[in-house]
């Protein structure tokens, strides 16, 4: 068991490092093109400056939910948000810079069609931002808040931690702030650094009371963000930023839910249960088909969706398929919620 | 402006020196040259007519260094309509409420002090697990919720049960609540004094300081937005007022221009923490037009002084939409709580000035006498009447049951996820098993 799981993970790291032939740019993540002088005439050289870690698969074509449109992450977003305000009427987006559209362009003409009583910026203050979504949320309106990166959540992690979770519980239902979400950009992009690409979703694993959300692509992220926002519970709904320019595919133009603390397997396998949230789905999903193609193993590829509550039926379920469990995240080793999944398997 | 005329003095008028003396003086700001016109560098100025262009500020240009001397000496005076012997000093102040109103007042406050002293006993006694009374401060509680409309939504602290006695939140409640009985509505589940009622309008209290001041904001903006025309209050300390919550909280509300009325109440200490240590500006009330807010300070001794700050808040803040401060000046005249004793940190005469001298139900009671619409007799059946009725809910209150240890589970989420089922179950059977060993008797099945 041990031998095949450490296989996979030298898979992965080999993975990494075979990536250097296929650099492909972020685009808008740098200087406009002509600026400044290639470093050398090569054309592969120039190439083999701009990255990405994994390839973005786009899921086929949704059937059952009407028409669709190609979106990008970020637009998928923008979709579900209008929806969200032209249905509720109650709904406000706010945060940092979200009425001109946002820093990633999320909330992109919202302001107009809605009015700037609805789609409005705050001032630079995370926990204020938070402490105030979860006030619009206890009279019963929706508050959809945007912290900028998810780096900068922390000064909201009182608000988050010791208050909303807590609303519901601590007054004995009198009151609560269901109707907040809070987004956030999540995750590694690159060029971001210490303060511009964490994940930071163990550190809110640990507090009953909200939802944790992370998305893989623009389908998901619509119908997920909408429950979130739907959900009686408050939510944080990660995107990742890498994501949102790079992620392309077929996306409902109307509302629909995709399940809350629902995991979805995306490959089945037999071998080894490999389990990922948001852009690591996207490697897992190439190391199991390397390792299909070089080792002959057959993997079963999870993406857990909602890290809190989290669906510990699906996985333990595949596990017992396979007799193998790999949890693959961006996040710090230590204390990552790979530790919390692989602790419940082994109770279960 | 007179920085880029001081240049063309000093290296001429040469375009080239010149502009090469212009990027040297301009100190780089936050916004660096970016924000230089490219023209502009090139015009020779005459600087006294120019107005200052900064997006920043609305203010005019001073040539002479000056920094702006904060005034704590002769700070932001105080409001008040009654003296401590409860007469009114102008007349035009006084409210002119009527007798009925200002008896409620009164009873309000002296229930409450009633309610306070039987409960602190409770704890000395190891009844309740932990209490904090509101000695001193009744007349805030009490000026400040009479002002309001009964639907107007309150935040508190956890020093604010006459706003919710004000409201008829009836003594089995409070009880209840301290007691963790199965009659409370927050389910036994918080530290007592954290009371709540939906009904009343009055959001449960917790622990941490300040958090809800943002949130009250956050309030004030969805009532604003659903033309509720209602006032949201938000109630704090001069301690909490320090958290950077609060900081927030005013902020949000200047900008997002939000019916709401801050209401702190300086009692002079957070626990031990003399106010001499907790900040060095005058005050709350000086904050407020730091971000824009009218603001006020007011004797929170002097109970129609808290209601009329109050009233008048109350009408402009939802008429047009923006914040109040008002800073209640008061004196915490009991503990923090009945985990401390503040002999350790203040004088026993300091504190019995307070109590004698300057008490907002005896100031009251002196204006109550002075109308005739009180009088020694009647506060002798009072007492007797207010102690029989709190003895009455104590008693009741401490026979009553706990609530089921179920209940440690559900309202985490609006439903119960799969995980806290199996931790529910997983307590059910270990009291099956161990049963014995815990106090089951004093709790519901």
């Amino acid at each position: 068991m041990a031998a095949t799981a450490v296989t996979v993970g030298r898979l992965l790291r080999l993975r990494a490092a075979g990536a250097e032939g296929h650099w492909r740019r972020l685009r808008g993540a740098g200087l406009p093109r002509g600026f400044l002088q290639p470093a050398s005439a090569d054309g592969d050289a120039a190439q083999r400056r701009q990255v990405a870690h994994f390839t973005f698969q786009p899921d086929p074509e949704p059937l059952e939910y009407g028409q669709t449109q190609k979106m990008n992450l970020f637009q998928a977003v923008t979709s579900a948000l209008d929806n969200s305000l032209a249905k509720d009427p109650t709904a406000v987006i706010f945060g940092e810079d979200v009425a001109f559209g946002g820093v990633f362009r999320c909330t992109v003409g919202l302001r107009d069609k809605y009015g700037k009583d609805r789609v409005f910026n705050t001032p630079l203050c995370e926990q204020g931002i938070v402490g105030f979504g979860i006030g619009i949320a206890v009279t019963g309106a929706t508050a959809i808040a945007e912290i900028q990166f998810a780096d900068y959540i922390f000064p909201a992690f009182d608000q988050i931690v010791n208050e909303a979770a807590k609303y519901r519980y601590r007054s004995g239902d009198l009151f609560n702030c269901g109707s907040l979400t809070i987004r956030s950009p999540w995750g590694c992009v690159g060029h971001g650094a210490l303060y511009h690409s964490q994940s930071p979703e163990a550190f809110f694993a640990h507090c009953p009371g909200i939802k944790v959300v992370i998305p893989r692509s623009p389908f998901q992220a619509k119908g997920l963000l909408l429950s979130c926002i739907e959900d009686k519970n408050p939510c944080i709904f990660f995107e990742p930023k890498i994501l949102y320019r790079a992620a392309v595919e077929q996306v409902p133009i109307e509302p629909y839910n995709i399940p809350l603390s629902q995991a979805e397997v995306i490959q089945e396998g037999s071998d080894v249960t490999l389990v990922a949230w948001g852009t690591q789905v996207h490697v897992v999903r190439e190391v199991a088909s390397m390792a299909h193609e070089k080792l002959g193993v057959s993997c079963e590829v999870i993406d857990l969706r909602t890290i809190i509550p989290w669906d510990v039926d699906t996985v333990c379920k595949s596990v017992i398929k396979t007799g193998r469990l790999l949890v693959s995240h961006e996040a710090p080793l230590t204390g990552g919620f790979a530790s919390e999944i692989s602790s419940t398997v082994q109770v279960e | 402006m007179a920085v880029a005329a001081a240049a063309a003095r000093v290296w001429g008028s040469s375009r080239g020196l010149g502009r090469v003396g212009l990027l040297l003086l301009r100190r780089p700001g936050a916004r660096g040259l970016a924000r230089s016109h490219p023209q502009r560098q090139q015009q020779h100025f005459s600087s006294l007519d120019d107005k200052p262009q900064f997006p920043g500020a609305s203010a005019e240009f001073i040539d002479k260094l000056e920094f702006i001397q904060p005034n704590v000496i002769s700070g932001i005076p105080i409001y008040r309509v009654m003296d401590r012997q409860g007469q009114i000093i102008n007349p035009s102040e006084d409210p002119h409420l009527p007798q009925e109103k200002v008896l409620k007042f009164y009873k309000t406050m002296t229930l409450l002090n009633t309610m306070d002293r039987i409960l602190y006993e409770s704890q000395r006694q190891g009844r309740i697990s932990f209490y904090m009374t509101n000695y001193g401060e009744e007349g805030t509680h009490v000026g400040s919720a009479a002002a309001l409309d009964s639907t107007d939504l309150v935040f508190g602290q956890y020093r604010e049960a006459g706003v919710l006695m004000y409201r008829n939140y009836p003594l089995e409640l409070f009880m209840a609540q301290c007691y963790g009985n199965v009659s409370d509505l927050g389910k036994g589940r918080q530290m007592p004094v954290h009371y709540g009622c939906r009904e009343r309008h009055f959001v449960t209290i917790s622990s941490p300081l300040a958090t809800q001041i943002p949130q009250a904001v956050g309030a004030a903006y969805a009532a604003k937005r659903a033309n509720a025309n209602r006032v949201i209050i938000c109630y704090f300390g001069e301690g909490a007022a320090s958290e950077g919550d609060a900081h927030a909280g005013f902020n949000f509300a200047a900008t997002l221009e939000c019916p709401i009325i801050f209401f702190c109440r300086n009692n002079g200490y957070a626990i031990s923490t003399p106010t001499s240590e907790q900040y060095r500006g005058d005050g709350i009330a000086a904050r407020g037009p730091g971000y824009g807010i009218l603001s006020i300070r007011v004797d929170g001794n002097d109970v129609f002084a808290v209601y009329n700050a109050t009233k008048e808040a109350r009408r402009r803040a939802v008429a047009e939409n923006q914040p109040f401060l008002i800073e209640a000046m008061t004196y915490r005249i009991g503990h923090h709580s009945t985990s401390d004793d503040s002999s350790a940190y203040r004088s026993v005469d300091e504190v019995n000035y307070w109590d004698k001298q300057d008490h907002p139900i005896s100031r009251l009671r002196h204006y109550l006498q002075s109308c005739g619409w009180w009088d020694d007799e009647q506060e002798k059946a009072w007492r007797k009447q207010s102690r029989k009725k709190v003895m009455e809910a104590f008693e009741q209150a401490e026979r009553k049951l706990k609530p089921s240890p179920s209940l440690l589970f559900s309202d985490v989420y609006q439903e119960m996820p799969t995980q806290l089922r199996k931790q529910q179950e997983s307590l059910a059977r270990h009291l099956q098993a161990y049963g014995e060993h815990y106090p089951l008797d004093h709790f519901e099945k």
